[in-house]
């Protein structure tokens, strides 16, 4: 009953009338900025993946994830032509990326060495290493470092098709799981009749 | 050639101007004021003192705010890739330019306050931009979560993506109402601040986007990236995109603040029918509907982006040219009321509607009197223009207005002026002559567009993807 009159008051008052509409956007401003963030928040972003089966990176890629690992739903992006997963093993994080490539297995070396030592304090340690996978495809191996922090690397590429796996973490618990993450690795599957 | 002049005699550019008030008063009561088009603004308005305004404070504080964020992910990018991010930054602020100017030459008759105009870009620039990535990224992560990572990466930017950002933008358009709702004018208005929120927010997306681009090329500070998102974005993407987008869902705020003599409820459905419609928009062209170009590789995807692109492009224009063509019709309708040649004759009275017109006559009198007759046919429109809009707010004012009165016998004076100027130059009518059909013209356009979009898709299969 009470509204019709409120109403007319606030029309009479343009400046309330602002005030109000100023509050419903800032609101609303509020309400994406803050809200959205803090119900991301809330949500838990790790997953268990299924350990017997391989996960679908993008771009027909697929690998079994390390055993133990959660998967990060908030960095996980698969796709059709390209895609990513990031997995988290204890204080370890292991994030692997599949996409078109048109050079050879070097120069996609060369370019994630780039996008590595791209980041702030990053520094690669030493020469590649010649790798493979289970099913044969050849790849290079390396490792990198920031304070606190080690990493390896890998790069497999096939049919035009280049995987990234990077694996980062103190030493001390990258030195505990490593051989779950290599034997990841080596599970790598691309997909056939390209 | 010369105007024959109409009686009463002849109007000098120094005589006394004959618009008295009751004249003024029955100037645009063609139809009912209620109903018309356009809701002038009071004569003499200007922005007041916006110090007053919480809207202008609350815009001055989510401005900085978004400065900081978005100036802090430019920043972070010049600092890895400097030459690349100058060069996304040089590249789409030029971009910006003919967007701009389109629509000025859209909002040519009621022209809009620079400071608005400016702080609707602004919105679009700093405040849309930065509420975008952090409620976007939130919201696409809140899917991937609660529903997976795939159907995220699916439809997260065509059903999360787009109803963020096209909210985030409408916000711009709403405070600029807040601020000044006495500028808007016309639906058409709506669209013009809507537009500029649009592009505001284009812009820098794509300067995002495109630094984005180098860093996942990972080949260092390349610029090839940036040409590559310049073409795709800019062109293949960029006529129906976030320009288009907000102005559609400023349509829906300008038919809210002009159409007062529809209720509140139906009013308030307008905005959220064009905010739909914007989204609807919005997430079609996001929509992962035939992202693989039906199996016919870049040729199909090329057609596929013409496909989800040209629906929006071409209904909104149509909407845009239906508010415009009304917008035009009641200010002309002013000037043809006072029946004097010497203020606008009927042929001008025809160009002084159309851009294209106004300029076909700016390029008819360079032809024939060259380059100061064309100034000077540019001056007449202009002056034209505004004495139409004084002509409009005169009426509304009544007949009892000093103000209104001393506006328009000012901008009277000016017509004529730049009347005598044009019949100095032997140039006495500012008419486009003769000019071609419009389908013909609109065929040859559309074939001109056509070939451009396919050349540029060649331009980025050759270049590479980004």
């Amino acid at each position: 009953m009470g509204l019709v009159p409120n109403l007319a008051v606030v029309a009479a008052h343009p400046r309330l009338l602002n005030l109000i509409g100023s509050l419903c956007v800032g609101g609303v401003a509020a309400a994406m900025a803050l809200g959205l963030p803090a119900l991301d928040r809330a949500l838990p972003a790790e997953r268990r993946p299924p350990a017997d089966r391989p996960y679908l990176v993008g771009a027909g890629v697929r690998l079994l994830p390390p055993e133990g690992a959660l998967l990060d739903l908030t960095a996980t992006r698969p796709g059709p032509r390209a895609g990513a997963v990031r997995f988290q093993l204890g204080a370890v994080r292991i994030v692997v990326v599949a996409g078109p490539f048109s050079g050879d297995l070097a120069a996609a070396e060369r370019r994630l060495r780039r996008k590595i030592t791209a980041r702030r304090g990053v520094q690669v340690t030493g020469p590649q290493a010649p790798t493979s996978t289970d099913a044969g495809v050849p790849g290079l191996s390396g490792g990198y470092a920031s304070p606190g922090r080690i990493g390896r690397f890998q790069v497999f590429l096939h049919r035009g098709i280049a995987v990234e796996i990077t694996v980062s973490g103190a030493e001390s618990d990258l030195g505990a799981v490593i051989d779950r993450v290599d034997a990841s690795a080596r599970s790598l599957a691309f997909r056939t009749g390209r | 050639m010369s105007i024959e002049p109409d009686p009463p005699a002849a109007i000098g550019p120094n005589a006394t101007v004959d618009i008295g008030p009751r004249q003024i008063s029955n100037v645009g009561l063609a139809r009912s004021a209620r109903s018309a088009p356009v809701r002038p603004a009071p004569p003499g308005l200007d922005l007041g003192n916006p110090l007053l305004l919480p809207a202008f404070w609350l815009t001055i504080i989510l401005m900085g705010l978004g400065a900081a964020k978005v100036g802090g992910v430019l920043h972070e990018a010049g600092q890895r890739h400097p030459t690349a991010t100058a060069a996304a930054i040089i590249m789409f602020a030029i971009y910006a330019v003919p967007f701009w100017s389109l629509l000025g030459a859209l909002d040519y008759l009621e022209r809009e306050p620079p400071a608005l105009t400016a702080t609707a870009f602004a919105w679009g620039c700093l405040v849309a931009t930065a509420l975008a990535l952090d409620a976007g990224t939130a919201l696409h992560d809140i899917i991937a979560k609660t529903i997976s990572p795939a159907f995220a990466v699916e439809w997260g930017p065509a059903l999360a993506g787009a109803a963020v950002e096209e909210v985030a933008k409408l916000l711009g358009i709403l405070v600029i109402v807040l601020i000044a709702r006495e500028h808007i004018n016309s639906v058409l208005d709506g669209f013009v601040y809507g537009a500029l929120v649009g592009l505001g927010f284009q812009i820098v997306e794509n300067m995002i986007y495109a630094t984005s681009a180098v860093a996942l090329a990972g080949r260092g500070d390349q610029i090839d990236p940036v040409v590559t998102t310049f073409l795709l974005r800019g062109f293949l993407a960029g006529l129906w995109s976030h320009t288009l987008f907000s102005g559609l869902a400023g349509l829906g705020v300008g038919y809210f603040v002009v159409r007062t003599q529809r209720s509140r409820p139906t009013r308030i459905a307008m905005i959220g029918l064009a905010l739909l419609g914007a989204w609807a928009c919005h997430a079609l062209w996001n929509s992962p509907f035939w992202a693989d170009g039906f199996g016919q590789g870049p040729l199909g995807i090329l057609v596929v982006l013409v496909l989800k692109g040209s629906p929006a492009l071409g209904m909104i224009l149509l909407v845009v040219w239906s508010a415009h063509s009304r917008e035009a019709a009641y200010y002309l309708h002013q000037l043809d009321a006072l029946g004097d040649r010497h203020v606008i004759t009927p042929d001008e009275l025809r160009a002084l509607g159309s851009g294209r017109l106004r300029a076909q006559a700016r390029r008819r009198a360079s032809a024939r009197a060259g380059h100061r007759a064309a100034r000077a046919v540019r001056g007449l429109q202009t002056a034209q223009a505004r004495l139409a809009v004084a002509l409009s707010r005169a009426a509304v004012a009544g007949p009892e207005s000093t103000q209104a009165d001393a506006d328009v016998s000012h901008c009277h004076r000016e017509v004529l002026l730049r009347r005598a100027r044009l019949e100095e130059l032997g140039h006495p009518e500012a008419t486009a002559g003769n000019v071609s059909a419009v389908l013909p013209r609109m065929a040859i356009a559309t074939a001109v567009g056509l070939v451009a979009l396919a050349a540029i898709w060649a331009a980025i299969q050759a270049i590479g993807p980004a």
